[in-house]
């Protein structure tokens, strides 16, 4: 079904995904690059000042930049939180990362055996699974919290990854399953005839060609961690392990931040993740177009 | 489908212990907070039974919250889906520039909540707004909109900064779906279905099937008990218009310090997110829930 299609329409379709999942961002973009003076004065262009890159120079090296040492100008426009989002990044992709890398190893076995066993307690363990997420969290964030204190891991990343890494489990390994299950049975017929073990079918036929379905659920776990942001707000404490989620919160929550510098961290925060997942998810695409599933 | 006879703990319990740590003891406690009597101003915790409920359900906030949540699950979850396949579907072309067009669609993904609810009151602002000065400038409106200060227009523009946050995620696993079906399936299917709607029908929707279940019931619990990116765009306003349960649970328990109320709050939502995954998957048999 590749395409046939009018180049038009395919153009057309293009530019709407396009404007409807890039534009805000590239407002972001250009919000970051243009005083707040020129952007809230709806008579002058856009670019009347030009584009300057004060609030990136304040971000890494603390400098102040032009549009707030002038006459007049509001400091506490300027805010602390800002010159977070550097360190706040690595500790999410810490964080992120270890619960995704938790993620496909906890999961990707138990998946295995719901998609292609059956087993005593199979119903009951599997309603278990799906039904622990339906509880909202806002109700879980009290007694985790106390939990995680009695277990001395407040404040720390390794609470975080705990709570991030059970949240999305029941969704790893829902999701697995349906790509374990679709799977043709002829593979796995062929392994018992070699006598392989149960493990050698998950490890040598199960995973290999699972690898892309992997990626796109290891990526969902990996987002998942680095969007939350209730339990990462309550568990983190102080600034030391707080993640990009609660430092850009508070950020956003703080009228007093210009919005250009309010931009400058969007974008500074978005663009390794972006990069980073467009990684993954190349390599998940390719993996998944060039049909590595065939069977 | 093979069998095992003993309960396979060396496969399960890495998944299932995580899961019931988090689980277990968290909703036991809020399970018993809901029927105590438990308000930070008055010492005691009195075992009230019910009470919380019946106070709780009679309460006109809880019933407006209840309304926008039905509501704004029922919008939210199909646009997400729907949207998200179509999408899908298209990507799967080839074209050019087709690899720039699959990047950025992820674009909403890499952004916390917070951070999106701030870009989308940059669209929708009445004053400052991008929509607005758009509209202005080619001349449609004189003035402006209130998108995030009339109840209706409001709730739908939160619906749209919702199904936008959520796109990503349905496109990248009905992409990985659609790539799991048999080419020579589709190959067959391309000689002998001439429109491409039948095609996806008989064809395509079969197999992904699975898939979207998954999908809807994951976006119907999202959107469900979504909170901070509506919160923040219009703090539950203007009035009640964006008021959703999860905002009503936070409400009760961290600002009216009646934990009580806001865990009771929680487990009518957990009785109807079970009611709901139980009517999708009925709605629309696969064999995923079932042992086949």
């Amino acid at each position: 079904m590749a395409g046939r299609a009018n180049p038009w329409t395919t153009g057309l379709f293009a530019a709407l995904i396009l404007l409807f999942t890039g534009g805000p961002v590239l407002l972001s973009l250009l919000g970051s690059l243009i005083p707040d003076r020129v952007l809230l004065d709806q008579g002058s262009s856009l670019f009347a000042e030009g584009l300057n890159f004060d609030g990136y120079r304040y971000v890494f090296t603390g400098e102040l930049p032009r549009a707030y040492q002038a006459e007049n100008a509001n400091r506490a426009m300027i805010s602390d939180a800002a010159r977070q989002v550097p360190a706040s990044l690595i500790n999410s992709g810490i964080i992120a990362l270890s619960a995704m890398v938790l993620n496909i190893l906890l999961g990707a076995p138990a998946a295995f055996l719901f998609a292609r066993y059956l087993f005593p307690g199979k119903k009951l363990s599997f309603l278990f699974l799906i039904l622990s997420p339906l509880v909202p969290a806002v109700a879980l964030v009290t007694p985790i919290y106390i939990m995680l204190q009695s277990m001395g891991l407040l404040g720390t990343r390794t609470g975080i990854i705990l709570v991030h890494t059970a949240r999305a489990l029941p969704f790893t390994v829902l999701i697995l399953s349906v790509f374990f299950r679709k799977m043709p049975a002829e593979l796995f017929e062929a392994a018992t005839l070699d006598h392989c073990s149960r493990f050698q079918a998950f490890w040598r036929i199960a995973l290999p060609l699972a690898l892309p379905s992997i990626g796109a659920t290891g990526l969902f776990a990996f987002m998942l961690s680095y969007s939350e942001y209730m339990f990462a707000m309550v568990l983190s404490g102080d600034a030391g392990a707080r993640p990009v989620s609660v430092v850009m919160a508070a950020l956003a929550r703080n009228t007093d931040v210009s919005w250009s510098l309010l931009n400058t961290a969007i974008f500074i925060a978005i663009v390794p993740t972006l990069v980073l997942v467009v990684l993954v998810w190349r390599f998940v695409v390719e993996g998944l177009l060039s049909g590595s599933v065939k069977g | 489908m093979w069998e095992i006879r003993r309960f396979p703990v060396l496969w399960l319990l890495p998944a299932l212990l995580p899961v019931a740590l988090m689980t277990l003891y968290p909703v036991a406690y809020a399970l018993w907070t809901s029927l105590h009597s438990v308000m930070l101003l008055f010492p005691g915790e009195p075992f009230v039974g019910l009470d919380n409920y019946a106070r709780v359900i009679q309460s006109n906030y809880f019933q407006d919250a209840l309304a926008n949540s039905l509501a704004f699950t029922a919008a939210a979850a199909p646009l997400v889906v729907v949207l998200g396949t179509l999408m899908a579907l298209f990507l799967r072309r080839r074209f050019f520039g087709v690899q720039v067009v699959r990047s950025i669609v992820l674009l909403p993904w890499v952004l916390p909540g917070a951070i999106s609810a701030v870009l989308w009151i940059w669209v929708f602002h009445p004053s400052f707004g991008v929509l607005n000065g758009l509209l202005r400038n080619l001349h449609l409106i004189e003035g402006s909109i209130g998108w995030l200060t009339s109840p209706r227009l409001a709730f739908v523009s939160v619906v749209v900064a919702h199904v936008w946050t959520q796109i990503p995620f349905t496109v990248v696993l009905v992409m990985a779906a659609l790539a799991a079906i048999n080419p020579e399936t589709l190959e067959a299917a391309a000689i002998d279905c001439k429109s491409s709607w039948r095609r996806f029908w008989y064809v395509i929707f079969p197999e992904i099937k699975a898939m979207i279940v998954v999908l809807i019931v994951y976006n119907a619990l999202t959107a469900f008990t979504s909170y901070d990116l509506v919160y923040a765009m219009t703090g539950g306003g203007p009035g009640t218009a964006t008021t959703l349960l999860s905002f009503q649970i936070w409400r009760e328990s961290f600002s009216m310090y009646d934990f009580g109320a806001g865990s009771a709050v929680a487990f009518i939502v957990v009785l109807i997110s079970a009611v709901l995954i139980l009517a999708i998957t009925r709605a629309l048999p696969s064999d995923l829930f079932g042992s086949e």
